[in-house]
């Protein structure tokens, strides 16, 4: 019994030392972790829709379904919502701005694990600039018979950034 | 052995990687660029430091039949405290890492030293040994995340290099890439120590 | 009870993001143990189980300690997680061990060191944390522990057989062993890489 007392003692002298220190740590980085995550979703927000000066979430329950864009004084300037669509490899998460007419200001490409040097490029500009000022109803990629240019060799994935745009946008128009 | 031997032997004699075959987890992973390489490689560097300090520091207070576990809750603290402070410091590389940060505390080059080296001599020669070990580790993904990089994407950090008209293998910054690319490496070291060997013949 | 979706984790763990060839995990007993066909089903059996029981085991802890919305202390734990995970990992493999022993000594014998160091195989510890990552419920955490075992043992008895067939082969001098056989891995990977795209 004896034998068993001691290394038992000393795993959990350092199990609540460690314990201890990583509690401290924790209270640290946490709020740290938390503004950083707050900071890139209103980054991307911004980037969508660049005249609005603060957003105002409209949920239902507990999701927050799209943001209204309004500017310093108040007028609407547009809406920001996102939509996710499973590609070739893992979901493509987009955020999309929308004038106050419900056309496309801009979109941007936030999360992608898709195939590096074909896929990963849906977050350069070179593919995603082409949705500005388009309607958001009646985009398909042109293989699908549209006016969206997919990417070379990652038809699935420009297909999933194009219909997750459509198919969310058509969801959500009536509530806008 | 000289103090400063203890350090440079981690960096090609006995480098974690080329010659021990440790920790190739992660240095295949994460060697799609130089700068997931760089960021890899200081945050192992500082666990095994810090571990093989700590550790160093304990030996004699940790019962030989308990030693693993206790090596385990020292380094797996210390992954903890390097994968907080990176969420919070330096987002995107955190993003970049993945699980391969909390994957650290499995890194055999870790637990091997604690185990072969913090655990029988004294701090300061087992920080050495930790920095030598790290960086040896470091500079092997570099090399292979170097390849890779200019060959699957045409960059150096981010800075192009080779002209616009070059195609990029994109298989070189895929998982066959990371197979073919070691192997290769590997072989070349062989070559270069026959050579000497037979050299020294 | 979703079948399709466990159907999906499973073809996807073993084929299409395979542990050992296209997600970087269980690289080390993948070079150590696929020398011999029989060691290397032995280890792949030793790691399926391994594997299925630390899914369990960790969702467990996760959902119950750790995460703060479903935990019995109600305060948010998840920075406790990776010591948390590697050590209910490290007490498994320990049982394991034992139970080894006693069952089958020469499966024990054969694996030697390899056994324990079950433990510092980044595969197991990464399924674990995959499966929080994933949001995955308790099924489908350990359908996706089963079957990324399976796909570990698919990867590693290929390799044993050409492994095996390779000694027969004329290697130059300076590939042979560990260079020739990323090699052979990498062409495995090549292979794999087919099953990337896969819709249902």
């Amino acid at each position: 019994m004896k034998e068993f007392i001691r290394p038992t003692l000393v795993l959990l002298i350092i199990c609540v030392i460690a314990g201890a220190i990583l509690s401290l740590v924790y209270k640290q980085t946490a709020p740290l972790i938390a503004e950083n995550k707050l900071k890139t979703e209103e980054a991307a927000r911004r980037l969508v829709l660049p005249d609005a000066q603060f957003f105002k979430p409209i949920s239902d329950s507990s999701t927050v379904l799209f943001y209204e864009g309004y500017s310093t004084d108040s007028t609407l300037v547009g809406y920001v919502f996102s939509c996710v669509q499973y590609g070739y490899s893992n979901d493509v998460k987009t955020i999309v701005g929308l004038t106050p007419e419900l056309m496309i200001s801009a979109i941007t490409v936030v999360s992608q694990a898709e195939t590096p040097g074909l896929g990963a490029n849906s977050t350069k500009p070179d593919f995603t600039a082409q949705f500005s000022g388009k309607n958001p109803d009646n985009i398909y990629v042109d293989k699908d018979g549209g006016d969206i240019q997919s990417l070379t060799g990652a038809t699935i994935t420009s297909r999933a950034v194009t219909n997750a745009i459509r198919e969310t946008f058509q969801k959500l128009r009536d509530r806008l | 052995m000289k103090a400063i031997q203890e350090f440079t032997k981690g960096i090609i004699k006995e480098n974690p990687v080329f010659v021990m075959a440790l920790g190739l987890c992660p240095t295949l992973a994460v060697s799609t660029s130089i700068q997931n390489a760089i960021g890899m490689g200081a945050a192992a560097t500082f666990v095994l430091v810090c571990s093989n300090i700590m550790i160093s520091l304990l030996k004699n207070l940790i019962p030989s039949k308990v030693r693993i576990p206790c090596f385990i809750l020292v380094i797996a603290s210390f992954v903890t405290i390097v994968d907080m402070a990176m969420e919070a410091y330096v987002p995107p590389l955190h993003k970049s890492l993945g699980i391969f940060i909390p994957l650290i505390v499995v890194n055999c080059i870790i637990l091997g030293r604690a185990e072969a080296f913090a655990s029988k001599n004294g701090v300061f020669k087992s920080m050495l040994d930790g920095l030598g070990m790290g960086l040896g580790f470091m500079l092997a993904i570099m090399v292979i995340a170097t390849i890779r990089e200019i060959l699957g994407v045409g960059t150096i950090l981010d800075i192009r290099i080779l002209p616009a008209s070059y195609k990029p293998m994109i298989v070189a910054i895929l998982p066959p890439g990371a197979f073919i690319t070691i192997g290769l490496l590997m072989g070349l070291l062989n070559i270069i120590q026959n050579k000497k060997k037979s050299k020294a013949n | 009870m979703d079948f399709s979706t466990l159907f999906i984790i499973i073809i996807g763990s073993i084929f299409i993001n395979n542990f050992v060839i296209a997600r970087f995990l269980g690289l080390c007993p993948y070079i150590g143990v696929s020398k011999k066909m029989d060691s290397a089903l032995g280890m792949g059996m030793a790691v399926i189980f391994v594997m299925t029981m630390a899914s369990t085991i960790t969702w467990l802890i996760y959902t119950f300690f750790l995460n703060k919305a479903t935990s019995i202390f109600g305060i948010d734990l998840t920075f406790l997680r990776t010591i948390a995970f590697i050590l209910s990992i490290a007490v498994l493999v320990q049982f394991v061990e034992m139970v080894i022993k006693k069952a089958a000594p020469e499966l024990y014998k054969a694996l030697g060191i390899y056994l324990p160091l079950i433990t510092t195989n980044c595969a197991v510890l990464g399924v674990s944390l995959l499966n929080i990552n994933e949001n995955y419920n308790f099924i489908e955490s350990i359908v996706n522990g089963a079957a990324a075992g399976v796909g570990f043992t698919l990867v590693l008895v290929l390799m044993a057989g050409i492994r095996e067939r390779l000694e027969y082969s004329k290697v130059p001098n300076s590939m042979k062993g560990m260079p020739i056989s990323f090699i052979v891995a990498g062409c495995m990977a090549l292979a794999f890489l087919g099953f990337s795209g896969m819709k249902f």
